[in-house]
């Protein structure tokens, strides 16, 4: 067995920072929900396929689940957790809440991070572009309808 | 699923990776992307001692355009080469094959050097081990038989890269360096076209440019590629083909390369006459290994590798008109 050393790790998250100790094959989607109690990522398929432990490492949809805590250091990551203001929804999440855009909720939190990147780099996605964009994000209810309306209507008010 | 033990190297610039490489030479393992690696190392596939992280050498990042040629350092990230305006216009098999791996959350993360150098998988292989505690050794695993093609003395398993056939098409070249040295080679010299160790890459070696040449005359290129799930699966037969044209817009040479048909892709050269197509087509159909070891049967993809051939060539001639 391989001897692994703890080490002490600095992570941005939602811009708080936390000092964590982990060893090296911890994945990042493991410390945000294990250490720093960010449940809102979820963890399904954990070999990239399915996007739930969608997150963000400086404004780009990554898994989480593939990423290792240590190679995530001195990078912006933003959880689900870190969109809404207090108890104020973001427009993102508010759309899929008015579109009822979502069903049992396990891959939304990575739907809507997916589609808050996708907003900001390209305000006013076609649905082909929103299609794609969340194309690696499995919705097993097969919700996708009422998501790509959701995105859609932010695209056409231009938030 | 938890990932096995392993020690921690993270170099801050190129030569601190290769002195580390001679180090450690054999116990490491690369990670650039970490999209194909880690998913090995959670299956118990691969335990290296040290896993080393490339992914924020920065100077091993981007397309650098030269005179002659385009260079893709090997950490570029593959939706950066699926964007690229320039990759689009005058390399667009490359493009295309970029654009078609599994979704944007992983190419955000992978890169071209790490999608290049990816092992071979098969469904004997590719499984956790509460699948693989059943099975005997295969060839893959360090054992003398194969599961896929019972009774046989070699390994079936299937490169299933995207970006290798793509590349190859337009020619392209790698550097790979050690601490003391660098060699460029042609990437078709990469592939050591066997199954257990399908690169011809030493432990103490380093992918970090590859460079395509810019054709010399009018040249238009396509990839087609089949797979289960449109949005995230690796290719279970594919193509790629680059024509090259005279003047006056008639195809002058075409090279054909199948992907997924193998544990290399495969080169099949000829002149693109309306003829020659259904003749590459046939090629490419006796050439591509069908084996029952991916996710439709073999027999299948083969003719699907031979279909896809002939949607390239076509494609690829077509661009050369929209061109002209």
């Amino acid at each position: 067995m391989n001897q692994m050393k703890k080490t002490a790790i600095t992570l941005n998250v939602n811009n708080e920072i936390h000092e964590v100790m982990v060893y090296p094959n911890r994945t990042l989607l493991e410390v945000l929900r294990d250490d720093l109690h960010l449940t809102g990522t979820k963890e399904s398929c954990g070999e990239g396929v399915c996007g739930s432990c969608t997150v963000l490492i400086n404004g780009t949809p990554v898994r989480s689940c593939l990423t290792l805590a240590v190679a995530a250091q001195s990078k912006e990551i933003t959880t689900i957790e870190g969109l809404s203001v207090g108890e104020k929804l973001h427009p993102v999440q508010e759309a899929f809440v008015n579109h009822h855009a979502i069903q049992c909720g396990f891959c939304t939190p990575g739907v809507i991070l997916t589609a808050y990147a996708l907003l900001k780099e390209n305000p006013n996605p076609t649905e082909v572009e929103i299609r794609h964009a969340i194309s690696g994000n499995i919705c097993r209810c097969t919700g996708y309808a009422k998501m790509v309306e959701a995105i859609k209507s932010l695209a056409e008010e231009g938030r | 699923m938890r990932l096995p033990a392993f020690q921690y190297l993270e170099p801050t610039n190129v030569e601190e990776a290769l002195s580390m490489l001679h180090t450690h030479q054999g116990a490491v393992k690369i990670m650039a992307g970490g999209t194909d690696l880690l998913n090995r190392m959670k299956l118990r596939l691969m335990e290296p001692a040290f896993v080393m992280n490339i992914g924020n050498l920065r100077n091993l990042d981007g397309i650098d355009i030269g005179n002659t040629e385009i260079i893709f350092g090997a950490n570029t990230k593959l939706k950066e080469v699926a964007g690229s305006m320039l990759v689009n216009t005058k390399f667009r098999a490359i493009a295309e094959a970029a654009f078609q791996v599994a979704s944007p959350g992983v190419t955000n993360m992978a890169t071209i050097g790490g999608n290049i150098l990816q092992d071979t998988r098969c469904l004997y292989y590719n499984q956790s081990g509460i699948v693989l505690n059943g099975l005997e050794r295969c060839h893959k695993r360090g054992g003398t038989i194969c599961l896929a093609v019972k009774g046989n003395n070699r390994c079936f398993s299937v490169y299933q890269g995207d970006m290798a056939p793509a590349l190859i098409a337009f020619n392209a070249q790698c550097v790979l360096q050690n601490k003391t040295s660098l060699r460029t080679i042609s990437i078709t010299e990469l592939f050591a076209g066997n199954g257990v160790t399908p690169f011809a890459i030493g432990p103490d070696e380093l992918l970090t440019k590859i460079i395509i040449p810019e054709p010399k005359t009018m040249v238009g290129s396509a990839y087609r590629k089949l797979r289960l799930r449109g949005s995230i699966d690796y290719p279970l037969a594919s193509a790629a083909a680059f024509v090259s044209a005279t003047n006056d817009g008639k195809a002058s040479a075409c090279r054909l390369v199948i992907g997924a048909a193998g544990a290399a892709p495969k080169v099949i050269d000829g002149i693109s006459s309306e003829a020659d197509v259904e003749k590459m087509a046939q090629k490419a159909y006796e050439q591509a290994e069908g084996i029952n070891n991916l996710q439709l049967p073999g027999i299948y993809r083969r003719k699907m590798v031979s279909l896809l051939a002939k949607r390239a060539i076509a494609a690829a001639m077509g661009r050369i008109k929209e061109g002209m």
